[in-house]
């Protein structure tokens, strides 16, 4: 596998830490977008921290790519404020941009481009050079051979537009990356070579602030998420406390028929009660439970991983 | 300043082929009415010319019709022949939407994500407008000076470079002033078939009016309205000098229509 070198631009110092990690790389407070009496956003309090990479889930229309583009100054805020590693997304726009690499939702390019084309034209509007070493190095790991690159957008697939969306994204090796459904229309490998990527970018320490539909994504590669809903933020948590709060499914086999079910502890709810099999969910510790069936003739016991989706989707739809 | 010129020079070569096909057109048409100019001088038929032009067409082109009936008018017709106008007038509104198309693909998402301040896309677009009107309207030069020096009969009377001169400054602000029109509507617009389509039925309606009121009274009180009114190519041609009256209007209308699309474009959600 190709591994990405790490380079000395004049915004990174040499142990890979930006020049801003003293601040937020990003932080919202009371952010609301209207358009007239529809709310996009509603009161948004966010902080991204320094290395982390943040899954920002919801429904369509529930607000997140219109927080992404508050950031990257594309729509004005109603109320409230954002800011880029301590730039104002609003005063000091050119400075927080400065320091972002986007993918947006959906790559509004000329397609009589070339692929090659794209990529020179928007590295030249980062205002500083691109590394050509890293970008050939994230062509290879993308699996973007140059022949692709000379070909015109209008010969793309969806999958190959991504790609260059994100080889875009990521050719200035910017400190932060805003990433719109980064996965969506990648074949099952490239979506593997993306989390890898993924991996090695947060090992450098740089920012990822990504929305997603794809739960098994959020949880395989973020380390905390954030679910808005209708425009609020109803969820803040890491990955982890996410898992906790999951409620696991419990198999447990008999070996003779047991018929009662009233001593089950709290927490622990029936799904299916069979005189050799009783199928439950156990939201938190298992202890209570094993204690229960100490006194009954289990034969076999399988637990099963809490599933983040269980969560999440909990958050989606309730109004809690 | 790298990124800027990285946006201009990105840009112009987006519109290259059409404004290259354009002055080509524009060009060849001035050689072709040069052409004819030599032809109807050949068989001596101006006189009967003017004879054959409706009595309203009359009325409306007044004394300037007889200075129109020779080599040098016919020459210049190439400066204000409807086709022509209609053409530089598009062009005008093509480029001066270009932010609203840019937008409306979601380019500009991808242009705005950078470090590069939205006033620069305006400064951009106008500089676009410039260099492409310029190269358009030189090229009609060209293709006049050619036409002369190649196919004018002998004993010609050619117009002279003033007046060319004049005709073009004329309608480089003409076209500038449709330019900052489209560009101060496209920047409130969402789409650029919107805008454009606005800004292109306003240019026709003013068109006509101009000519209207020529003829009509009641429209002669509103026709100052009409950016046409002050483009007056029968009067240059007639030899009269060129208004400075009606090259400050015209300038006017587009530095407060550029001034109007900075403030919009600045203040506005980018959203497709």
């Amino acid at each position: 596998m190709v591994t990405l070198a790490r380079r000395a631009p004049s915004l990174y110092n040499a142990t890979g830490m930006t020049e801003h990690a003293a601040q937020s790389p990003i932080s919202i407070r009371g952010l609301s977008k209207r358009y007239g009496k529809l709310a996009a956003v509603t009161g948004l309090d966010l902080e991204v921290n320094q290395g982390e990479i943040l899954g920002f889930l919801g429904l369509n229309g529930a607000g997140k790519t219109t927080t992404i583009r508050i950031l990257l100054d594309l729509l004005r805020p109603t109320t409230g404020s954002a800011s880029i590693f301590g730039h104002s997304c609003q005063k000091d726009s050119l400075r927080a941009r400065s320091l972002v690499g986007y993918l947006p939702g959906e790559l509004g390019i000329y397609s009589d481009l070339t692929g090659r084309q794209v990529l020179d034209v928007l590295a030249g509007l980062n205002g500083k050079p691109v590394d050509k070493k890293y970008r050939g190095e994230l062509q290879g790991r993308l699996e973007f051979a140059d022949a692709d690159l000379r070909r015109k957008l209008r010969e793309y697939s969806t999958g190959m537009k991504r790609k260059l969306g994100l080889l875009q994204a990521l050719q200035a090796d910017p400190p932060l990356l805003i990433l719109d459904e980064p996965t969506e229309g990648l074949d099952p490998l490239m979506q593997e070579s993306f989390y890898q990527l993924l991996a090695d970018l947060k090992r450098r320490a740089r920012t990822v602030f990504m929305s997603s539909h794809v739960l098994s994504e959020v949880a395989r590669v973020c380390d905390r998420v954030a679910v808005l809903r209708k425009g609020e933020l109803k969820l803040l948590t890491p990955v982890e406390e996410i898992r906790k709060l999951a409620a696991r499914r419990v198999h447990v086999f008999f070996a003779e028929d047991v018929t009662t079910e009233s001593f089950l502890p709290a927490g622990v709810e029936p799904v299916e009660l069979r005189p050799r099999e009783w199928t439950l969910t156990v939201e938190g510790l298992l202890g209570p439970l094993l204690h229960v069936l100490g006194g009954l003739p289990v034969s076999d016991l399988e637990v099963q991983e809490p599933r983040l989706e269980d969560v999440l989707i909990r958050y989606y739809k309730e109004d809690q | 300043m790298k990124a800027p010129l990285i946006l201009l020079g990105y840009s112009l070569r987006r519109v290259r082929t059409l404004v290259a096909a354009m002055a080509l057109l524009l060009a060849a048409f001035q050689v072709l009415l040069i052409l004819v100019a030599g032809s109807i001088q050949g068989s001596n038929s101006f006189e009967q010319l003017g004879e054959l032009i409706p009595p309203f067409l009359r009325q409306l082109m007044g004394p300037s019709l007889l200075s129109l009936m020779s080599f040098s008018g016919i020459v210049s017709l190439g400066y204000f022949h409807l086709a022509v106008m209609g053409s530089l007038v598009g062009l005008a509104i093509a480029l001066g939407t270009m932010p609203t198309s840019e937008i409306e693909i979601g380019f500009m998402d991808m242009i705005l994500a950078r470090p590069l301040a939205r006033s620069w896309i305006i400064t951009r677009s106008i500089i676009v407008m410039v260099i492409c009107s310029t190269v358009v309207l030189a090229m009609m030069m060209l293709g006049t000076w050619l036409g002369l020096t190649r196919f004018a009969p002998a004993g010609a009377e050619w117009p002279t470079l003033h007046l060319i001169l004049m005709l073009v400054t004329n309608l480089s602000v003409l076209m500038l002033c449709w330019n900052a029109i489209a560009m101060a509507i496209g920047s409130a617009a969402q789409r650029r078939s919107a805008a454009g389509g606005l800004v292109g039925v306003a240019a026709l309606a003013m068109f006509l009016l101009d000519y209207v009121a020529r003829a009509w009274a009641p429209a002669e009180r509103v026709a100052w309205l009409s950016p046409f009114r002050y483009y007056s190519p029968f009067e240059l041609v007639m030899g009269e000098r060129l208004p400075l009256r009606n090259l400050l209007v015209l300038a006017g209308i587009t530095v407060v229509g550029y001034a109007v699309a900075y403030v919009l474009f600045s203040r506005r959600d980018i959203s497709h």
